[in-house]
């Protein structure tokens, strides 16, 4: 009865969800369609389509559930696979294989991904120059058209780029899923702190060796987009580590701990994407008089977000990247979006509603056309 | 004061809302404005170095880059130069390079396209090896390794 009573209180009724929907509609009816949905090739106005309901299906379960992490996790789930299938879908057409070659980067082809940024940051300052065999503007993925986007997006969300915009994340949150509980349950706090021991070595590795050496030697997502051709000792033994890699802390450690284990013990643009929570307008607030210490959020964080001592304290740690599992965990609503400036417990429900709008948006918006592409290429496929 | 972190905060989020909605539409011109900005161009290492001379011959342009040393605060000791044929390239090509402008030849090359096999003959103790030798969707292009001494 009391259960019922709490689900009751967090739905919204429908006219009021389709309400909070409608800007939501409107803006991705603009931007994924143009304003003029075109229907003369099927397949791709059906893939686009589907996309459009498909975002707004989710956000509009968002408001009528009063749950954010798990409608948040199947687009972001969705956009890290379908990302991954139009970039090998694109290179195999271009290329015919996942691997790069030595012209490819001779000739500055290289998609670039936001990964990157953290090496580039040295040696822009002191050379004036891009350590990245990629374009600078125009073509795809290129450098400029990355940097705006990571630099608009972490300056808004902070961490939550990590869990709203980063197309990798999805990986290793979706097989932090597949268990229901997890088989290793205790891990020391501080191998939260590795992501900035990461980014240390990688800057100034970089800075010193002109060379992006996350992308060379570590990355384990070049399991999944692309990777150095296998042509030398060198180059198979940069593969040996990025698969080991993508397998231990994408694969099995996330299915086994129930943590995103990639995003927690490794990514160095986790650790700046941390540092940015520092001055983003949009946070995760505890509500000390309404809490009562169950700490079912400090289990259910994904990224070791949260300790004992932060919930005793009423503070959420600076790794936080507002996926909303501790939100939605919490029965008293003790934890909750908020704004900057505002103090815990007040205006919750307006600081939600602007920051799923906000973090859902750009989300939405920068997933789209990998997964129309996706779609696309699938009804092909299957008709 | 209370008041006024209230209102500053709430103002910061309704700008970053404002800054979302604008990021997609203005994408292309934000991304051209930061491509403007004096770092937001490749390093030598990468795009191979500017373009010091060019060799023309009937079928095929030489292009000979100009020697690349640069590291992260000065230059460093080795580095390479790098050539790109463009054009209707013959099976094997054979040329003389003179990297440095100084009139002077500092190595043959020559670069059997079938096989493929490249080899370099130095008449400047500067040269060192081959580092790179590859077919591009322009031609052929090859770096070779430099050590200042």
């Amino acid at each position: 009865m009391d259960n019922s009573l709490k689900i009751t209180e967090m739905r919204k009724s429908i006219g009021k969800s389709l309400l909070y929907t409608l800007p939501m509609f409107l803006i991705t009816f603009i931007f994924v369609t143009g304003g003029r949905p075109n229907f003369s090739d099927p397949a791709s106005g059906l893939a686009m389509l589907t996309v459009f309901l498909l975002v707004n299906v989710l956000y509009f379960l968002m408001h009528y559930t009063g749950k954010t992490d798990r409608y948040r996790a199947i687009l972001f789930i969705i956009f890290a696979l379908s990302l991954s299938y139009s970039l090998i879908h694109n290179m195999l057409e271009v290329r015919k294989s996942m691997s790069f070659s030595q012209a490819d980067i001779l000739e500055c082809k290289i998609p670039f991904c936001h990964l990157v940024i953290p090496m580039m940051i040295l040696p822009a300052a002191f050379t004036k120059s891009i350590i990245f065999p990629g374009s600078i503007i125009g073509g795809f993925a290129n450098i400029s058209s990355m940097v705006v986007l990571w630099l608009i997006a972490t300056m808004v969300l902070g961490r939550g780029f990590c869990s709203w915009g980063c197309f990798y994340g999805g990986w290793d949150d979706g097989f932090s899923r597949i268990r229901k509980r997890p088989v290793i349950k205790k891990i020391s706090e501080l191998w939260k702190w590795m992501p900035f021991a990461v980014l240390i070595m990688v800057m100034l590795t970089a800075a010193l060796s002109m060379m992006p050496t996350y992308c060379s030697w570590i990355c384990p997502f070049k399991a999944v987009t692309e990777f150095e051709q296998v042509t030398s000792v060198e180059s198979a033994t940069k593969a040996g580590i990025f698969l080991s890699i993508f397998g231990g802390l994408v694969v099995v450690l996330p299915v086994m701990t129930r943590k995103r284990t990639q995003c927690s013990f490794l990514c160095p643009l986790g650790a700046i994407n941390s540092l940015s929570n520092k001055i983003t307008p949009f946070t995760v607030k505890i509500d000390k008089t309404a809490c009562n210490e169950c700490f079912k959020c400090v289990e259910t964080c994904p990224l070791f977000a949260l300790t004992r001592e932060d919930i005793k304290e009423g503070k959420v740690s600076l790794f936080c990247s507002k996926c909303g599992k501790c939100v939605d965990a919490c029965s008293r609503k003790a934890i909750h979006y908020g704004i900057r400036g505002i103090p815990a417990g007040t205006l919750k429900n307006f600081s939600r509603n602007l920051f799923l709008f906000v973090s859902f948006l750009f989300m939405s918006m920068f997933s789209a056309g990998s997964i129309i592409n996706t779609f696309h290429g699938l009804l092909k496929l299957i008709f | 004061m209370k008041k006024v972190k209230i209102i500053a905060g709430i103002s910061w989020a309704f700008l970053g809302l404002l800054l979302i909605i604008i990021l997609f539409p203005g994408l292309n011109s934000f991304s051209v404005s930061v491509s403007k900005l004096p770092f937001m161009k490749l390093n030598s290492r990468y795009t191979g170095g500017d373009i010091a001379r060019q060799m023309i011959t009937a079928n095929c342009t030489l292009d000979i880059r100009k020697p690349v040393f640069n590291g992260f605060i000065k230059d460093r000791s080795s580095g390479f130069v790098q050539l790109d044929w463009h054009g209707n390239l013959p099976e094997t090509i054979k040329d003389s390079v003179d990297f440095d402008g100084d009139g002077k030849i500092d190595f043959n090359i020559l670069i059997n396209r079938k096989d493929p096999k490249t080899a370099i003959e130095p008449f400047n103790n500067m040269v060192k090896k081959v580092l790179i030798s590859t077919p591009t969707s322009y031609g052929w292009a090859v770096r070779v390794g430099l050590d200042k001494n």
